[in-house]
């Protein structure tokens, strides 16, 4: 795992050492006492609004009609992290890596395997009482609205569900809604509604509450591009008012815009948790080569990938062709090699740039999952 | 004071709110025929059947029986659909995540559906009284309303044992369905339960209307709410035994959904 070493810097003189020594041991001193009490002053002191330790969570199913088979799937493999109040804090990952079910977990929608996780202080499995009315979450997708209602209806339901004061309402619910955009639609049946603007109105319900702590499970999934920008303000400015959130994206650029820190996560573990300028590093050493193919085939991929000094490659498939995308130390150095192994392929465009969030993402999930399958092999 | 003032409001904003969202197929001309055609209808096919197998005078029999088992339609049909409608509506996130009392989300989904079925009984008497087939002459209409209430209410309570079904399974309408035709027969709305075998008997007693339909029968020929208050007690309290074992199962769906990691497949 990759973490910042401004965490593990030594403390300079007497006030930072005792508020070192305030922030490092008290909480594990009262973490380690367990009570629920002791647990909310040790995250005082941490300042953490979240808290997962070893979370892990594993389904099971049965397959089979006749000969019922137990089937057990880890999700999240005991994964730990925390998230400071005022974070904006993102977790990345492919489909399938976890990330919805951690959120599920820390929503109270999903018990735990085994592991703990605190919000402000709350256990998410015996505290679900008093954490509720503290958080706020979505879902990715158009789900979750009541399409026959308004948006405004949406928004009264839901503040109804909330407990929220009629008169509080009747000044939240407008605000909300000139917050998201909304304001002009509000009254038209959510049915109506684009995606975006269902999207918006979910960010609108989840903030109904006012809540300190925000979970964001890939808010601009499937939206276009000018309504995923829109999604990335409205987050912004909540970060501006130092909203607790907790994201989760598959698009890079969107947790490198907006997140103070990022964990990748694969396969249910952690592979790196840090700041997105660090998570850079990770491919500083690198090159990144776009080839733009026409006729590319999988045969030349495997070549690609069979190369020395190739690091990692990803297709990209567009309409016209496809984009290939070769990591390598030696940069515009290797376009002549890379190229010959692409014969019979029409190469349209050449292009070398500087490693981005997203180069250092996919060195961070495939070589994971490359050393996997050079354990499992060596076996 | 204030507090409960507030209280009551949430709960009629949930409750009304929930019912628009949920009715789905709620449209004003599908609304209207549902109030006014379906009891029509109904009364119509059995009342008919009634007076072809045993006689003119025996109507009254067949009208009132059919006008309450028409409560069924909202307290069946309506209430499974505010509950499990939520399924459909990919909302079961939002509100098995969101703090407010499940006892209070549970039986705000029936209220309206509730008032609802009272009007469609009181549609159902008006036909009969229009086509000649009852007379209210000495009926006593506060206790008539009353009965009407306490049917509707413990219909609404099997409705939303039912919902809870609708929450786990793709096949709610079958059962929906297979209820309401169950009632039909059970009921007593179109048969003496006396000419019932005797375990059918105890069915139709375990069931919701059954003694609604009996004290509705008793009142319009004059009784007072006094003589059928025996009856009125059995049905009220069979309603509020579903309206438990529905909410029990409301919970128990609820937190097997979080330890099986289900809510998402509901």
């Amino acid at each position: 795992m990759f973490c910042s070493d401004e965490f593990i810097r030594p403390p300079r003189g007497t006030i930072e050492a005792m508020s070192f020594i305030a922030r490092y041991y008290a909480p594990s001193i009262f973490m380690r006492c367990g009570c629920d009490a002791k647990r909310r002053m040790a995250n005082f002191l941490m300042n953490n609004a979240i808290q997962v330790t070893n979370l892990r969570r594993v389904y099971k199913s049965y397959v089979g009609v006749f000969r019922r088979k137990l089937k057990e799937v880890e999700a999240v493999k005991g994964i730990s992290f925390e998230v400071a109040a005022g974070e904006l804090f993102g977790i990345l990952g492919p489909n399938g890596a976890g990330k919805t079910t951690t959120v599920k977990m820390l929503t109270t929608l999903l018990l735990p395997t085994s592991g703990t996780a605190t919000i402000l202080g709350h256990d998410v499995v015996r505290d679900v009482s008093a954490l509720r009315p503290r958080i706020g979450f979505i879902f990715g997708g158009e789900r979750g609205l009541y399409w026959r209602l308004s948006g405004m209806d949406n928004l009264k339901y839901f503040s109804s569900l909330y407990q929220i004061d009629p008169a509080v309402q009747a000044k939240r619910i407008p605000y909300l809604l000139e917050l998201v955009g909304l304001k002009e639609r509000a009254n038209e049946k959510v049915e109506g509604y684009s995606r975006g603007m269902k999207q918006r109105l979910h960010i609108a319900r989840t903030l109904l509450n006012d809540p300190e702590v925000m979970f964001l499970d890939e808010p601009s999934i499937g939206l276009d591009p000018v309504a995923a920008r829109d999604i990335r303000r409205v987050v912004r400015d909540l970060r501006d008012e130092k909203k607790t959130i907790l994201l989760t994206t598959h698009y890079m650029f969107e947790a490198d815009e907006l997140c103070k820190r990022i964990a990748v996560i694969n396969k249910g573990e952690i592979v790196a948790l840090d700041t997105p300028a660090n998570l850079k590093r990770v491919v500083q050493d690198l090159s990144v080569v776009e080839l733009e193919v026409k006729m590319f085939t999988p045969d030349a991929l495997e070549r690609l990938k069979g190369l020395p000094f190739v690091d990692a490659v990803t297709v990209q498939e567009r309409e016209q062709n496809s984009l290939v995308i070769v990591q390598s130390p030696r940069g515009a150095e290797a376009v002549s090699e890379l190229l010959a192994q692409l014969n019979g392929a029409t190469v349209q465009k050449v292009t070398v740039r500087e490693p981005t969030l997203e180069d250092a993402y996919v060195r961070l999930v495939e070589g994971m999952d490359e050393t996997k399958k050079e354990g499992a092999g060596s076996k | 004071m204030h507090q409960l003032i507030t209280n009551l409001k949430l709960f009629w904003q949930g409750a009304a709110l929930s019912y628009v969202a949920l009715f789905s197929w709620l449209r004003p001309t599908t609304f209207l025929a549902s109030m006014i055609i379906f009891p029509l209808g109904q009364i119509l096919f059995f009342t008919l059947l009634g007076i072809f197998a045993t006689g003119r005078d025996s109507a009254s029999f067949y009208l009132i029986g059919n006008a309450m088992q028409i409560t069924a339609s909202a307290g069946i049909f309506g209430v499974t659909m505010a509950i499990g409608g939520e399924r459909w509506a990919g909302t079961l996130m939002y509100l098995f995540g969101a703090p407010a009392n499940r006892l209070t989300i549970f039986a705000g989904r029936a209220t309206i559906h509730i008032f609802n079925g009272v009007v469609q009984v009181l549609m159902g008497l008006a036909w009969g009284l229009v086509l000649g087939w009852v007379s209210f002459a000495h009926t006593d209409p506060l206790a008539l309303g009353i009965t009407i209430l306490i049917a509707t209410f413990s219909t609404a309570a099997l409705g939303l044992l039912l919902g809870c079904l609708g929450l786990v399974t793709l096949n709610i309408m079958f059962i929906n369905n297979l209820v309401y035709f169950l009632l039909l027969l059970f009921s007593g709305a179109n048969l003496p339960i006396t000419a019932l075998p005797q375990w059918m008997q105890y069915i139709s007693w375990s069931l919701p209307l059954t003694r609604g339909i009996a004290a509705a029968r008793f009142i319009v020929d004059g009784a007072s709410l006094a003589e059928v208050a025996p009856l009125l007690v059995g049905e009220f309290f069979i309603g509020v035994g579903y309206l438990v074992a529905g909410y029990v199962l409301f919970r128990i769906f609820e937190i097997e959904a979080k330890r099986r990691g289900t809510l998402e497949a509901f």
